[in-house]
């Protein structure tokens, strides 16, 4: 396993933010949110990896929508 | 390595056309016809075909742009609703660094204007005024550091600049001590460059 | 007798026929006039280098029919799409005929958005310059583009960019969210621990009242804060021209009784001292308040304690 940058390792703990965020939601919505989590994450899986502008942006994002979403009043999510 | 073989820089050398008739249509806008530059010779044909010259152009101004410090990325801490961080109050690199610095400053004014008025030399009031100059110009200095090697996005070159600067201080201190107690003394000197 | 006369004024212009200046429409929505936005959305060169491609290169969105006697005017304004990530910003260029344009670059911000190019975004509430929310950067003055007039000569091209050194939301709109919350960190509000001496309101002087003059009218429009180098190279410490403004609004009021703790607040060599009086802050307000002066007031205050 090759050593992973600095970003790589940002984009990977939005990612258990996400999944672990998952956890607090109600039981019989849990998959909607962690099914929407990871089409967010596919939707740019092609980007370049030197894309820094790019990246940090859409980390950026990422977290504001983590935020949003965390809210414990939001229990589901459309698919 | 990679630096070296970025696709940007690669695109850049072998695009020039643009810029290269640019440069020879300020000497003689003729012999662009006649003889095309070398590097458009050296270009393999495909790469002007294949490009378009809107993405040619697009490539020769945008890719190979150094940028000293680039923006980093957002960072915010807390929530959206939470207050930024306020510091600890630390009056000796605050009210009391500006208050001393201003004091140096005004303190300077007529030290620079009193011996020449004088026209008298006055050893004490020569080093205090190589000691106050000393302190200005440190000050402004750090100032300088502080304000282009934030802390948090440069600290190795922030240390080096601040130890940079103390060294240089003390060889300037030095220097003018040994200028003050075995040459002329800054006065002096001045006096004698204003009149030679 | 001077209602009087208002009135006769009031009514001549009433039944008189307005003359050719005053039929110019403002902002209005031509049905025929929308065009598909197709043209707009074309595909950028996508490139991590963070400049916007020169208008040179990006085609020009034109006003629907030109008239006889048009003046036509060019606008260059910064692009950038958020759902396209990876593309870069890029300047667009559109012409309006300002005889049927409102005065305002907002009134040409507003037209463009109505009739050539809905995809085009700003911020803007009030239209009349007190709600802070229309700053941008246009002609390289940071202003509010209600407040900021079309310059009528049509041989020069306006440019407008987002406020300079701010993360982009889209196109003109920037992320105000370090600012708003620097804004929190200097509690603007009342701070008092003993009751009012009557029981009723906390009672101000004249001359108290008059010390607030030039620092209530700040609308938090981030204009001068943006301007401020200072500001550019440390924005995650320095407070900026328009945080401390605020901050010695809130130092001046007779009311407050936190003065010492605010002014502990900002003493240490980042959050204050950043300012070098480069005084763009006063420079660029589109209030015309003077960042600056409340600054060295503040510095005054702290100095020599």
């Amino acid at each position: 396993m090759t050593r992973l940058s600095g970003l790589q390792r940002e984009v990977l703990s939005l990612y258990r933010q996400c999944m672990r965020a998952v956890r607090e939601k109600p039981a019989d919505t849990r998959d909607n949110f962690r099914v929407f989590a990871r089409t967010e994450f596919r939707r740019n899986v092609r980007l370049d990896k030197k894309d820094f502008g790019t990246i940090e942006y859409l980390l950026r994002k990422g977290h504001r929508q983590l935020e949003i979403y965390r809210d414990p009043g939001i229990r589901n999510i459309s698919r | 390595m990679a630096s070296f073989l970025r696709p940007g820089l690669f695109r850049q050398t072998c695009q020039n056309p643009t810029a290269s008739q640019c440069m020879l249509s300020t000497f003689t806008s003729s012999s662009i016809k006649r003889a095309t530059p070398l590097a458009q010779q050296l270009r393999p044909s495909f790469v002007r075909s294949a490009i378009p010259k809107s993405t040619r152009i697009a490539a020769f101004h945008a890719t190979q742009r150094q940028q000293l410090l680039p923006p980093q990325p957002q960072k915010i801490l807390g929530t959206v609703n939470d207050p930024a961080p306020v510091p600890t109050p630390e009056p000796t690199h605050g009210a009391y660094h500006w208050s001393f610095e201003r004091l140096v400053s005004a303190g300077l004014v007529p030290l620079c204007i009193a011996p020449f008025a004088a026209g008298s030399l006055n050893p004490v009031m020569d080093a205090t005024l190589c000691a106050l100059l000393i302190i200005h110009s440190h000050i402004g200095f750090e100032a300088c550091i502080i304000d282009y090697f934030p802390k948090n996005r440069v600290p190795v070159a922030r240390n080096l600049a601040m130890w940079a600067l103390r060294i240089g201080t003390v060889v300037l201190g030095v220097a003018l001590y040994s200028f003050e107690t075995n040459d002329v003394g800054v006065t002096e000197a001045v006096k004698r460059v204003w009149h030679a | 007798m001077a209602t009087t006369r208002a009135l006769t004024r009031l009514a001549t212009r009433r039944t008189a026929v307005p003359p050719a200046i005053f039929t110019r429409g403002f902002a209005s929505v031509d049905p025929i006039a929308r065009e598909p936005i197709s043209k707009a959305a074309e595909a950028a060169v996508p490139d991590p280098a963070r400049k916007p491609v020169p208008e040179s290169q990006t085609s020009t969105i034109k006003e629907p029919e030109a008239e006889k006697g048009a003046k036509i005017k060019t606008f260059h304004i910064y692009r950038w799409n958020p759902d396209e990530p990876s593309s870069k910003p890029r300047m667009q260029s559109y012409t309006l005929d300002l005889n049927k344009t409102g005065p305002m670059m907002l009134d040409a911000l507003i037209r463009i958005k109505n009739e050539v190019d809905p995809t085009l975004t700003f911020r803007r509430s009030c239209r009349e310059g007190i709600c802070g929310s229309c700053a941008m950067n246009i002609d390289g003055v940071n202003t509010l583009a209600c407040l900021c007039r079309i310059p009528t000569d049509t041989a020069k091209e306006s440019r407008i960019y987002p406020l300079p050194h701010m993360y982009i939301v889209k196109d003109l709109v920037p992320d105000m969210t370090l600012f708003y919350k620097q804004y929190r960190s200097i509690k603007p509000y009342l701070q008092r621990d003993t009751p009012p001496p009557d029981g009723r309101e906390y009672r101000q002087s004249k001359a108290e009242r008059k010390k607030l003059d030039g620092l209530y009218e700040c609308i938090l429009c981030a204009c001068c804060s943006t301007s401020c180098p200072s500001y550019w190279w440390n924005q995650e410490e320095y407070l900026g021209p328009a945080i401390l403004l605020q901050s010695y609004r809130w130092i001046a009021d007779s009311r407050d009784e936190k003065k010492a703790e605010r002014q502990d607040a900002l003493n240490n060599s980042m959050s204050l001292y950043r300012c070098h009086t480069i005084l763009n802050c006063s420079r660029t307000c589109p209030k015309g308040l003077n960042p600056a002066l409340a600054i060295a007031e503040i510095k005054k205050s702290m100095a020599f304690t």
